[in-house]
């Protein structure tokens, strides 16, 4: 029995760290002082790190996640609050089929997404262009804020809207005064994952990025294919940050439930 | 106008624009991929009869089936124990375990596979460490083969089967095991009968996860993998950014949302995966 459960623990702690410890392995490959990875390290230098944000290219793909990151958030955040807010007020079948339609594209596979929205924004121009990837990211990213802030409704008491509507005060006032400082934290929650979806997604911006518009995973993925550089490292522990940055912000400002799922 | 019909004018203008943005940018490409997909020239679904006709091209959806169940397999038998162990830690550890488990969510699955090439390559680490052990005479060919696919996958999907499994578990009665337990049932007795049948409805639910999600795959296989065992996914991208015949693309990307689709309206009769869906 005792040997059952400490097998059971050992090999549950052998996952956690396989889980987690590959991913940290980028971090000292980054610190390489030579011209190719070596882990560990022999020698140390932030050699890397100089040429990365010396690189015109580097810094560009850079530039162009974080204008696609904030058009993706900013789009799926306007849209997907509206269509939460919508949705907590229908009822019945019609409620069902709607989410199911929203949620859609975390079942269909991103490279089928991909192709099709490639297919029609070629011929508009908008392939290679910020606005072309973010209308894609914000497809991918929808889904997440309509949960989030679908969740932090929940926690929305009517009789809180019926009281204030009741008391004369105009449905815009009531948005401002009672619903939005409840369902902030769901608000937070979806701009970050959708911050973090669009920075970290490659499938669809392989196929939307064109030669003008490559975002940091691309060119992450270009030169992986090509050459193992320890500037690579560091292009990937830079994108490790921003996440790790904006999951921490999730977890202190997003809705208290979701971190005892 | 009535106190109800201003309500329901309202319900439609806040789904109105997300609606119409879903129409536009996902379901009118799907669409238009779908019409390419079925009016070649050669016939309403030449594209899809030399898919499937082609011993070449049913070796991929073969494979990539294959892949997207072995992976299952691994997935959901590492899942299970680990998810049980997250139901009996309590405080600091808990939560220490449980973000073990979301933080690989939320790491771009590019670079977690980037961190396998780096550890399994032919100086990398591991095979440095076998060496110095006097394990091994010569560095192993670690990457770029099946066994290498199959840990990034694995890798990447682990999170998805535990999250299922940990929600059936926590909901279970622990009054039922003691019950067991006090009418004279072995322990493993008590789990055959008892624990299994009682969390079946998440194993069930992280397995459809899994392997809907493994049928997709592109980033891990395109660069763990070997260029012999493509998937469909790779066969996608290949067929619009090498060979240009979109045509051929489409009948591939349909072919797998019909299995998709076809193995999710089948999973629905039997667990709620919605649920499991929203609790991600």
């Amino acid at each position: 029995m005792i040997v059952t459960r400490s097998l059971i623990h050992g090999l549950a702690s052998a996952v956690l760290a396989f889980l987690v410890l590959p991913i940290l392995a980028v971090l000292p490959a980054s610190f390489n002082r030579a011209s190719f990875i070596r882990l560990p390290p022999t020698e140390y230098s932030l050699r890397w790190y100089e040429r990365f944000f010396q690189d015109r290219e580097w810094l560009t793909s850079l530039a162009t996640s974080t204008k696609v990151a904030l058009l993706t958030a900013l789009i799926a955040l306007a849209l997907g609050t509206a269509a939460a807010i919508g949705l907590e007020r229908l009822r019945g079948r019609l409620r069902g089929v709607l989410t199911g339609l929203f949620l859609a594209p975390m079942i269909v596979p991103v490279v089928v997404t991909a192709v099709a929205l490639y297919y029609v924004i070629r011929p508009m121009g908008l392939s290679g262009t910020v606005l072309g990837l973010a209308l894609g990211h914000a497809v991918l990213a929808l889904p997440f804020v309509i949960i989030n802030v679908g969740v932090s409704l929940r926690t929305l008491d009517p009789a809180l809207l019926r009281a204030a509507d009741g008391l004369g005060a105009s449905p815009a006032r009531v948005f401002l005064t009672i619903t939005l400082p409840i369902i902030l934290p769901g608000l937070i929650g979806g701009a970050v994952f959708a911050l973090i979806t669009s920075f970290d997604e490659l499938v669809v911006a392989i196929f939307l990025s064109g030669i003008q518009a490559k975002t940091l995973p691309v060119k992450i993925w270009e030169v992986i294919r090509l050459e193992f550089t320890p500037v690579v490292a560091v292009a990937s522990t830079v994108l490790i940050a921003i996440t790790v940055a904006l999951f921490g912000a999730a977890r202190t400002l997003g809705p208290r439930e979701r971190s005892r799922p | 106008m009535s106190l109800t019909a201003r309500g329901h004018l309202a319900t439609a203008l806040l789904l109105l624009p997300a609606l119409l943005f879903i129409a536009v940018w996902f379901v009118t490409p799907l669409a238009q991929l779908f019409q390419l997909s079925v009016s070649d020239k050669a016939g309403p679904f030449a594209p899809y009869a030399q898919l499937l006709g082609s011993e070449v091209y049913r070796r991929v959806f073969v494979n990539t089936l294959w892949l997207a169940l072995t992976v299952t397999a691994i997935s959901i038998l590492l899942a299970y124990p680990t998810a049980y162990v997250l139901t009996r830690l309590k405080g600091w550890w808990w939560t220490l375990a449980f973000y073990c488990v979301l933080f690989p969510f939320w790491i771009s699955v590019l670079i977690r596979t980037f961190a396998w090439m780096l550890l399994l390559e032919k100086n990398g680490p591991i095979n440095r460490v076998l060496l110095e052990l006097g394990a091994i005479d010569r560095p192993l060919e670690l990457l770029f083969n099946a066994g290498s696919v199959h840990i990034g996958m694995v890798h990447v999907l682990l999170p998805y089967a535990v999250l299922p499994i940990y929600a059936a578990m926590i909901r279970v009665d622990h009054r039922l095991l003691l019950a067991s337990d006090g009418l004279g049932a072995a322990p493993l007795m008590t789990f055959l009968r008892i624990y299994l049948p009682l969390t079946m409805p998440g194993v069930t639910a992280a397995a459809v996860f899994v392997f809907l999600l493994a049928l997709g795959f592109f980033i891990t296989p395109a660069l763990l993998g070997g260029v012999s065992a493509i998937t469909v996914a790779m066969l996608i991208e290949q067929l619009v950014n090498e060979r240009l015949v979109w045509s051929l693309a489409g009948a591939a990307s349909f072919i797998l949302l019909a299995v998709i689709f076809a193995l999710l309206a089948l999973a629905a009769r039997f667990v709620p995966l919605g649920q499991a869906l929203v609790a991600r």
